[in-house]
């Protein structure tokens, strides 16, 4: 779960806040650290083997019976047991990830004047170690607008209607959607329970042309959350496959699609095999590649592009 | 064995953070018993040392003073490793938590709870952040970690770096000044060396291990913009504009952006779009749907593309 690094990091802020809480509950604290209560035990076991002075003899006297933790020597500790100073990595990561979110457009004015607050305080308290936090940035990209009427949505229980663009089709479909949750992974997103389609669907922000709130309350059926950790776009094992041939001016491809394999190719291009459960999507991918690509099957899609080229070449005259 | 290492380092910790006066080496050998374990004088040097650098990279300030005879002593003052005073009313540390979250990226995000810790071992309120708002930092690429260590200490790096259109990688050395993250991709703006001006690189297309090369030796701006560099590869920040004709009901993103749209007859209209870089590509993929009038090297462009798939 952690390693020997975070085990430390963890038990060293430990020290500082069960003296400060004797008689601390289990859960509250393994909730405060945000670690499960057997990797909390865990660390109440490896600190009462834990010397306070160089000189020996006096161990961390820190015991619980599963339920409560107490500390029955605390006056001893008193220069372990101060508050520590941010790590650079720490400040770093706080300090980046506040103004991050800080900036998101459509994000409530009241969070972002807390989260304003919070750096300018953080970074004060940092001291040099937030300097490294200045070399880095994340920007998320949202529709204000849009956000702040999903995120009212959200709060209201409300039901949404959007017009919403799919690329794949180049169309605007009309949809009643019940949102769950808003996220950002570079774009924003909403998940929630479309009506059309009486399925979960993530919609993109930007690609909602229009949005109202309606006053049906949103109903969304209880489904887990998708897990965002593996990315965006799941493809299921029983999706068609389909292999694309790009040359080294294709090669974003392999970054903006999440594929099975990609393979180097000797001119400098790659052979990518990807699954999808709609493979004419990939129609658009076909006929913006040009000459740095080429689907190689399945046949019918490879055949589908190619139709749709010589069709655009006639509106030249060719 | 990750839990003796965590032993071992608290106790290292914990009598370093507990002496006023500095500690020699041999001191420590004999005072904290992981170390007896080691034999040889060479392996407890090695890991000695490990063990100090593990605990400053958590934030342990760690002072190395000689004494009269020579003798190295170390100790962390606790004026020097207190985290001053931080109140932060319950809406500021929920704010804090929720982004906290956003990392994925291993390092930053065990930072990021490790930072949390500190502060509510501080005494700031523990507050339950569930927020329908899930923002997140996308993992980046393996490179990051290197770039951002060496952006942080002001290190030169040398890469294999492919271009967009390059056959092979070729090595680069970089003075990095800044890591940004937009629309999902990170990007290093820097001192490219060889080049002997700034350049923008995008992570995704560097490819093995990145090294050292050195101190800076130019100047690092006030600031460095690196968004403005990438958002013009994104056709973004136009000058001038394209005329296309589109056919009625389709092309949805065209038509937001177009800052002139006339119908023509029962089945086109005429837009005016903004003409940045990488808009042939885009037009492109609307196939049958999209004529370009104008510019001419727009065009050739489109019909280049549109020639090579019609080939097959």
């Amino acid at each position: 779960m952690s390693n020997a690094i975070d085990q430390t990091r963890r038990m060293l802020s430990l020290v500082t806040y069960l003296r400060e809480r004797p008689g601390a509950r289990v859960s509250e604290v393994a909730r405060a650290f945000g670690v499960s209560e057997a990797e909390l035990i865990g660390d109440l076991n490896v600190l009462p083997l834990c010397g306070t002075s160089f000189r020996g003899g006096d161990l961390l006297d820190i015991d619980t019976d599963g339920e409560r933790i107490w500390w029955h020597n605390p006056g001893t500790a008193d220069d372990v047991a101060q508050p520590l100073r941010l790590a650079a990595d720490e400040a770093t990561a706080l300090l980046v990830a506040a103004r991050a979110v800080a900036n998101l457009p459509g994000l409530r004015d009241s969070d972002r004047q807390a989260l304003l607050r919070a750096g300018t305080k953080l970074e004060a308290a940092a001291g040099e170690a937030a300097g490294g936090s200045a070399q880095l940035s994340v920007t998320f990209e949202s529709e204000g607008s849009v956000f702040a009427t999903v995120d009212r949505a959200i709060t209201e229980r409300r039901r949404l209607w959007m017009r919403y663009y799919s690329p794949a089709r180049d169309a605007l479909t009309e949809r009643e959607v019940d949102p769950i949750r808003l996220f950002a992974v570079g774009h924003t997103y909403v998940e929630g329970w479309c009506r059309l389609s009486e399925d979960r669907r993530t919609f993109r922000l930007d690609r909602v042309a229009e949005i109202r709130l309606l006053d049906e309350p949103s109903d969304p059926p209880r489904i887990e959350p998708r897990d965002l950790s593996q990315g965006l776009v799941q493809p299921a094992g029983d999706d068609p496959e389909v292999v694309i041939e790009v040359g080294p001016g294709g090669r974003w491809v392999a970054e903006y699609y999440p594929h099975d394999s990609a393979d180097e190719l000797p001119d400098g291009g790659l052979r990518i095999t990807l699954r999808t459960p709609d493979p004419g999507s990939l129609r658009r991918l076909a006929l913006r590649l040009g000459r740095d690509g080429r689907i190689v099957s399945p046949a019918e899609l490879a055949g589908d592009a190619r139709d749709a080229a010589v069709l655009a070449l006639a509106g030249y005259g060719e | 064995m990750a839990i003796a290492k965590a032993e071992r380092l608290m106790n290292l910790a914990l009598c370093l953070m507990n002496t006023r006066r500095p500690v020699s080496k041999r001191e420590l050998r004999a005072s904290i018993e992981a170390y007896h374990e080691v034999t040889s004088d060479d392996s407890f040097n090695r890991m000695f040392e490990r063990d100090k650098d593990d605990l400053r990279e958590l934030g342990l300030v760690i002072d190395t003073v000689e004494n009269l005879d020579g003798e190295y002593g170390y100790l962390a003052r606790s004026d020097r490793n207190r985290l001053p005073d931080i109140a932060l009313d319950p809406e500021e540390a929920a704010a804090l938590a929720l982004a906290a979250k956003v990392w994925q990226q291993a390092r930053l995000a065990e930072a990021a709870s490790g930072a949390l810790q500190k502060l509510r071992a501080a005494g700031v309120p523990y507050e339950d952040t569930h927020s329908a708002l899930e923002p997140r930092i996308p993992t980046p690429e393996p490179a990051f970690e290197a770039l951002m260590l060496a952006t942080r200490e002001r290190r030169a790096v040398a890469f294999d770096y492919r271009k967009a259109n390059a056959v092979r990688p070729e090595p680069r050395q970089v003075e990095p000044w800044a890591l940004e993250c937009w629309r999902g991709h990170w990007y290093l703006a820097g001192y490219d060396r060889d080049r002997g001006a700034v350049r923008v690189f995008r992570l995704s297309r560097i490819s093995g291990r990145v090294k050292a090369r050195g101190a800076f030796t130019v100047e690092v701006p006030a600031h460095v913009d690196v968004r403005e560099a990438v958002a013009r590869w994104a056709g973004e920040g136009a000058t001038t504009t394209a005329t296309i004709r589109l056919r009625r009901d389709s092309g949805y993103p065209l038509r937001a952006r177009a800052v002139a749209t006339t119908p023509v007859d029962a089945d086109w209209d005429e837009l005016e779009v903004p003409y940045g870089h990488g808009l042939d590509a885009w037009l492109a993929e609307f196939g049958p749907d999209v004529v370009v009038l104008a510019p001419q090297e727009l065009r050739t462009e489109v019909l280049d593309r549109l020639r090579a798939v019609a080939k097959g």
